[in-house]
């Protein structure tokens, strides 16, 4: 666990990334990018989409928090990512409750119990 | 025959009561976690009832920002992936006075107008790039402000509520990443003992 550790990024609306940059996770690298994208309803879809394969691709980030009626926007996105690192996160927004049903995660450990399996 | 099919059968029994624990233990900590954001939320609009509507915004946001909190990851055999985050300390405020006056230490070269000597002139870059290092030690990395700072010196309990609320969801995030990990990992492990068994289920209808 040695070295400087890896940064957790943020895609969400204003309040949830107003609420974690607050709680210090906020970082602009020396090329001014930010770890963080503020959704607001004027953000396309392939902006968004960008910047999670963006995220993705940086080797600085652990965890990726994002709002899951964004996640939705680009689901095939999130589950294509099988890696641990770095661990995506659903959380829920103001506007749009959390829904276990639709969680990535929650979703593939579901599939274990498909009838497929217990042929 | 018959006692690895039982074996493999107790082992998958095995797996999938950890994995419901696992399942149960993770959605009772996302649980958590949304009831903190959605508390941070609650903070962060009382914040803007008090201090106006657009005064906790994005357009408050620092121009320079410093990651107060990292997480360290270590990757374990079983192929779970255990998270930790650390947080930096910031300085109390009026801990240290501020320091006046010329801030590098050492030699200054006084500039005088003597007319430049050829034989110098290889000295001239490495005293400079002396200089410069020394100027980066004294000064050090900048030190990271308190996102706090960004909407003002004097800010409402509620947004303060809002930080800490937000810094309990950020430590939870890794105990949720790393619980996601281990899930994953033990259906992984699952799904290779149920291919196990059908293999050796295959095996014994074939002789």
């Amino acid at each position: 666990m040695a070295g400087r550790g890896k940064l957790i990024a943020v895609i969400g609306d204003e309040d949830t990334c107003t609420g974690f940059l607050l709680g210090g996770v906020g970082e602009l690298n020396k090329n001014r990018k930010p770890n963080f994208l503020v959704v607001e309803k004027d953000t396309s879809i392939t902006e968004i989409e960008e910047t999670f394969k963006s995220f993705l691709a940086r080797d600085d980030i652990g965890i990726i928090l994002i709002n899951q009626f964004i996640a939705e926007m680009i689901r095939h996105a999130i589950d294509a990512h099988m890696q641990s690192i770095p661990a995506v996160l659903e959380i829920p927004s103001k506007e749009h409750p959390y829904d276990a049903s639709k969680d990535s995660i929650l979703r593939r450990a579901k599939g274990m119990f498909s009838a497929e399996d217990f042929r | 025959m018959g006692v690895e099919v039982t074996e493999v059968s107790l082992r998958l029994d095995e797996l999938l009561l950890q994995f419901m624990d696992q399942l149960e233990l993770l959605e009772d900590r996302k649980r958590t976690l949304n009831s903190l954001i959605e508390e941070g939320w609650f903070a962060i609009s009382k914040a803007r009832y008090a201090m106006g509507n657009k005064s906790v915004s994005a357009l408050q946001y620092g121009s320079e920002m410093e990651p107060l909190v990292h997480v360290h990851h270590r990757a374990l055999e079983t192929g779970e992936v255990a998270f930790r985050t650390e947080r930096k300390e910031l300085q109390p405020p009026g801990g240290f006075p501020e320091e006046i006056g010329p801030k590098e230490e050492g030699m200054r070269r006084r500039k005088t107008n003597k007319p430049k000597d050829p034989t110098e002139e290889p000295q001239e870059p490495q005293q400079a790039s002396l200089l410069k290092d020394v100027s980066r030690q004294v000064g050090g990395q900048p030190q990271p402000q308190d996102p706090l700072k960004w909407f003002g010196i004097l800010v409402p309990q509620s947004l303060k509520q809002a930080q800490s609320n937000f810094k309990r969801v950020i430590e939870l995030s890794a105990e949720v990443a790393a619980l996601q990990t281990r899930l994953m990992a033990t259906r992984r492990e699952m799904q290779r003992s149920l291919q196990e068994k059908r293999e050796l289920l295959t095996g014994k209808e074939e002789q």
